[in-house]
């Protein structure tokens, strides 16, 4: 079942031409003075959007935001049709917990115990845990959901590997496999590119865009321009506040690139947009 | 039933649910912080036999206010949660030693609170302890998979949806109740011997954490009776006997798993 089905099977939005999600200057905020504000997006179903900025420019936070993790504390933050923004605490938290079962998330790349014992698999498997709920345990069509998630990601070869033998860009590979095999309608990317190597990388690529054509909403964090000119239809430049957003074309212009990572050190040749130290990223 | 007897189911029960909950520890890599907990319940045993209620309920309580007390060290900054259970460990222990030295009428003493006596364990123990094995079981079942999410990624298990802290009670209160229970069979020292060796030998073969929770019990209860009985064979203490039984069963375990490589290896060479 492709995003798109199971969207329209889980009920939330309706009308397709609605944005999964919608913010309208919106802040997230640890506790005090917001991390980022002034945020103003619509993202589609089958729609990518690209969050650019230097270090500390606040993607992450508002991945976490997103998420739920954080909370809105100022504008407008809808999520599947439902308001997410000016509610108690209690209510955000119940709102963003249910909304967290139509999102996919795949974190910067983490710690994990290499030695825990568990197969990619069975790590993939955990990603359709929450569906099943307490007591149940998982039967056939969750082992297909697993399957095709490993093979989207195109690891269906490693299934039965030890997650903690796998390279990096595999483990990060089989966590988003993990976020997809709960069928998800919008994926969020915190840094995936980090540290991998190009096999890895162009293999996520293709991911992300088979994802789009099965009308799954992708939000990623980057410091990969060229990616963003790839994959994404539309990019959200930040550093503490939302710089620029549009369409990727439009956004992507050396003043704006040069308003969210500073004057110093961009270069510009015929195609690509550079910013010195996150080449590699 | 005679006290052998007795003491065999014990070593069963006492040995099936260290091995679950040791699993938990294990996994969570929180060995010392149970080490922690089995020491410092010894002011609460002391205080409850004085008192005269119930001593696993004392040591239960003291618990509850150890743990309390660990989270509040944790917080202290530049100190871990490490440092939390080495201050409770000797701090507990040591006041639980002068309470029985204050009163030396208790009937508590260091030796049998640290290797426990399980030729003496009554019915009321046994009946307790497989009550905590039901309730293990039963929380397994039910939540078994997502306590092993949570050990795994924690930071993926709340971005799934999931609230963090009813896992960490969840995990808590099976360790602390399993502890409680086992000590006047195998005291706090040999507590942490059957929750650690039979979980850590699980974990070296076991293919993933559901196959830790069936092996790890099985090994924790074949210590306990091959423990039991080997003690009663060579007339030696049966809580050491046991934790040897068990620390030998992980090195069993250690050998299981590089014989296949050892075999793989000269197969190699061979070809």
């Amino acid at each position: 079942m492709t995003g798109g089905e199971q969207a329209a099977m889980a009920g939330g939005v309706t009308d397709a031409s609605a944005p999964v999600l919608s913010l309208r200057d919106a802040a997230f905020s640890y506790g005090g003075a917001p991390a980022i504000h002034g945020v103003s997006v619509d993202v589609h179903a089958g729609e990518a959007v690209a969050l650019i900025g230097p270090n500390g420019s606040g993607k992450s936070t508002l991945l976490k935001g997103l998420l739920g993790l954080i909370p809105v504390t100022a504008g407008r933050f809808e999520a599947f049709g439902a308001v997410r923004s000016g509610l108690t605490s209690r209510q955000a938290d119940a709102a963003a917990r249910l909304s967290r079962r139509d999102i996919g998330y795949l974190p910067q790349s983490d710690e994990l115990d290499p030695e825990f014992p568990i197969t990619l698999e069975q790590v993939v498997m955990m990603g359709r845990y929450r569906a099943l709920g307490f007591f149940r345990w998982p039967g056939r069509a969750d082992r297909a959901a697993v399957t095709d998630a490993l093979v989207t990601v195109g690891l269906s070869h490693r299934a039965k590997a030890r997650f903690g033998e796998l390279s990096g860009g595999q483990q990060q590979r089989g966590l988003l496999a993990r976020a997809l095999a709960s069928g998800p309608r919008l994926l969020l990317l915190d840094e995936p590119f980090n540290g991998l190597d190009q096999a890895n990388r162009d293999a996520l690529v293709e991911t992300l865009r088979l994802l789009k054509t099965r009308g799954v909403a992708v939000i990623v964090s980057t410091h990969d321009l060229e990616l963003a000119r790839d994959v994404c239809d539309i990019v959200l430049l930040l550093n503490a506040e939302q710089v620029a957003c549009g369409r990727t074309a439009d956004v992507l212009t050396l003043p704006n690139v040069q308003a969210a990572f500073g004057e110093v050190g961009v270069e510009v040749d015929e195609h690509t947009l550079v910013v010195p130290g996150h080449e590699g990223h | 039933m005679g006290y052998f007897e007795l003491a065999l189911i014990a070593a069963v029960v006492i040995g099936a649910a260290s091995g679950l909950v040791g699993t938990i520890v294990v996994l969570r890599k929180r060995v010392f912080f149970a080490q922690a907990l089995t020491h410092a319940t010894f002011p609460g045993a002391v205080a409850a036999a004085l008192l005269g209620i119930s001593i696993p309920l004392g040591a239960a309580l003291a618990s509850i206010v150890i743990v309390g007390i660990m989270a509040l060290i944790g917080r202290v900054r530049r100190q871990g949660t490490q440092v939390a259970a080495g201050i409770v460990l000797t701090a507990g222990f040591a006041l639980g030693a002068v309470l029985q030295a204050l009163h030396p009428g208790v009937p508590i003493e260091i030796e049998s609170f640290l290797v426990g006596s399980i030729l003496s364990v009554s019915t009321s123990d046994v009946v307790l302890a497989s009550v905590v094995l039901l309730v293990t079981v039963l929380a397994l079942l039910v939540f078994g998979k997502e306590l092993v999410f949570q050990t795994f990624d924690r930071r993926g298990f709340a971005a799934a949806g999931y609230r963090e802290s009813p896992m960490e009670l969840l995990a808590l209160v099976l360790i602390t109740a399993t502890v409680v229970t086992s000590m006047p069979a195998v005291g706090a020292i040999l507590a942490i011997a059957l929750i650690a060796a039979p979980a850590a030998a699980a974990r070296v073969v076991a293919p993933s954490p559901r196959w830790m929770f069936v092996i790890a019990p099985v090994i924790g209860a074949a210590s306990g009776i091959i423990g039991v009985v080997l003690s009663r064979v060579a007339d030696v203490a049966a809580g050491p006997t046991i934790a040897l039984v068990a620390a030998g069963f992980f090195l069993l375990a250690l050998l299981v798993r590089r014989m296949p490589r050892i075999g793989w290896r000269t197969g190699v060479e061979a070809a």
